[in-house]
């Protein structure tokens, strides 16, 4: 099958956050330092009241991108116009740059499981994936970001690695890729595979955006939580990404465990520092090492506030 | 296993995978494979079990009030059953809890205790109001306008918040006490049920109680009738002279309390 003619990628964005709405508020009233906000498609796919409200008057002061969970992408039913109807009023209402989401199933036959099942790394997914994106970005009128999944079973049926699949799929439908770092790092643990040579294997030509977040580390295997700071092992990628990938667009994702806003944004500063550092010094320069070893002291905080939730 | 066997399509190996999620079906673990650390049936019990926490911890957030009455351990159990019930079928979690209250009205164990079902229903309908779409209000000053002799035609429309809800128990006071962290009240069963509404205004969450009549015409006006009917309407309550004045504070307090979005 023919490549596309690949485009060209949407402007970069700089170092984000994920909005959630325990910081509207803060966002509104302190217009903190972040270049700009991703937020969670589905929780404004509502009629109105206070989602919809924070999140134009989010919008009037920052650039926003929409990540969400239902596109299933993977699955072999039709795809919900209904869902991609609402999806494309929401990013027209909101002036979104761009839309990613999971490369993924997420139900079959009218259930929805509510999780990001993988798929078997085969030419039948591929060819099943790259038509259906190539549908929903017919149908938006824009390219789609598709973002790596962490999983935790692989298919007998699998024919080539994630990162081949992944990489064929941008290819051939011309998506861009959103990669998620702690995503690539938990597969990596729960796969035994080297993450590096998955994020050495991607092509710069297909990525827009990156994800950072945290997981729960349960010895022999790895739950992508989103509920913990981001890891020395994960920071250690994000470096290499820096080197490999250049400019682009950054964020720390948090979904659970939400500590105040000024945490998160120590742990995006820290991103920025990596950022600057790797790309006028090089990976190899003693002072990457020297940041990865004094983390933000966010580890403490993270762990009270999940404790205060809990009580 | 036969050799000659072809090896599941994509559809069917996802139609395996929910089975697994679903039911427990073991087929798909033809299809698995584990390593020495992390063996396939481990891997396969963390999406069974991410599957189940997931949706019960949706319900968890749309019903803390019910959670609080049946406890952690029975409100588990409780989600459990549910999920077998009704397997989710919307794209958003957000709708997941929709026949909760219909679940526990019908099934043994619950059904007993009808407060379960009123308070499920209560809840819901908070979240309903919570997130309904938004729309300017109407003002005293623009029925200020309206001659006397357009009165009786008169149709009023609510505003898309609005929810009603009739209840046996004292759901709304066991709701407050659970939400405010008070110690635990009794629960109590009217001789009748009681007229409640539920609506959104400025971005915050309201509900009353509503006397009998009041509670009628809220109903027979959503469902579009005019002024004189329901002034005909609550002389089942009320003296016949009486009637347009109490019906004309209803709407007046409805507008005060920002329940009312137009006139016709
Ligand atoms: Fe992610």
């Amino acid at each position: 099958m023919p490549n596309k003619t690949p485009q060209k990628k949407y402007p970069q964005l700089g170092f984000g956050l994920g909005l959630r709405k325990e910081h509207y508020q803060d966002v509104i009233d302190t217009r903190p330092d972040v270049d700009w906000f991703e937020i969670l498609t589905e929780n404004y796919l509502v009629e109105g009241g206070k989602p919809l409200y924070f999140l134009h008057q989010v919008a009037e002061h920052y650039p926003l991108v929409m990540h969400g969970v239902s596109m299933n992408i993977g699955n072999t039913e039709p795809l919900d116009r209904d869902y991609l109807t609402q999806v494309k009023q929401l990013k027209k209402s909101i002036n979104a740059r761009w839309l990613s989401d999971h490369l993924c199933w997420t139900g079959t036959n009218g259930t929805n499981a509510h999780d990001l099942l993988p798929l078997p790394y085969t030419e039948e997914s591929i060819n099943h994936v790259v038509e259906r994106i190539e549908q929903v970005q017919d149908f938006l009128g824009s390219r789609l970001l598709i973002e790596n999944v962490s999983s935790y079973i692989s298919y007998k049926q699998s024919e080539m690695s994630e990162w081949e699949f992944l990489n064929e799929i941008a290819k051939r439908s011309d998506c861009l890729l959103l990669l998620d770092i702690n995503n690539i790092y938990v597969s990596a643990v729960n796969h035994e595979f080297d993450p590096l040579n998955y994020l050495n294997a991607i092509d710069p030509q297909q990525v827009q955006q990156f994800h950072l977040a945290g997981h729960s580390d349960y010895g022999d295997y790895i739950i992508d939580t989103h509920d913990e700071p981001v890891c020395r092992a994960v920071w250690e990628l994000y470096a290499q990404a820096v080197e490999r990938f250049g400019e682009t667009t950054f964020m720390i994702e948090r979904d659970a465990s939400i500590p105040p806003l000024a945490e998160l944004l120590d742990e995006l500063n820290f991103a920025r520092k990596i950022a600057a550092a790797v790309s006028t010094q090089g990976i190899n320069h003693p002072q990457i090492q020297n940041l990865l070893e004094n983390l933000p002291i966010i580890q403490t905080s993270a762990a009270e506030a999940s404790e205060a939730a809990a009580v | 296993m036969n050799s000659s066997k072809s090896q599941p399509d994509l559809k069917e190996l996802q139609r395996q995978m929910l089975a697994w999620l679903k039911a427990h079906d073991p087929v798909i673990k033809e299809s698995v494979t584990g390593t020495e650390k992390v063996p396939a049936d481990l891997r396969l019990d963390i999406y069974a079990n991410a599957y189940r926490y997931r949706l019960i911890e949706a319900l968890e957030d749309t019903f803390p009030a019910l959670n609080t009455l049946l406890g952690d351990d029975d409100f588990f159990n409780m989600g459990l059953r549910y999920i077998e019930r009704y397997p989710s079928q919307h794209f958003s979690l957000r709708f997941f809890g929709h026949r909760l209250a219909d679940f526990l009205a019908a099934e043994d164990g619950f059904k007993e205790q009808k407060v379960l079902s009123e308070m499920a229903q209560f809840e819901w309908l908070l979240r309903a109001t919570f997130d309904a779409a938004a729309q300017p209000r109407l003002s005293l000053e623009d029925l200020q306008n309206i001659a006397p002799e357009q009165w009786p035609e008169l149709t009023f429309s609510f505003h898309p918040s609005l929810q009603r809800i009739n209840l046996s128990f004292n759901v709304p006071q066991l709701w407050r006490a659970i939400e405010q962290e008070q110690p635990p009240i009794d629960i109590v069963e009217q001789e009748y049920p009681a007229g409640w509404v539920i609506w959104r205004r400025d971005l915050r969450t309201w509900y009353r109680s509503m006397d009998v009549d009041e509670a009628w015409a809220m109903d027979t006006m959503q469902e579009g009738e005019n002024f004189a009917t329901i002034c005909a309407g609550v002389c089942e309550w009320i003296d016949e002279q009486h009637a347009p004045t109490r019906v004309a504070g209803f709407i007046q307090n409805w507008i005060n309390e920002g329940l009312i979005c137009s006139v016709k």
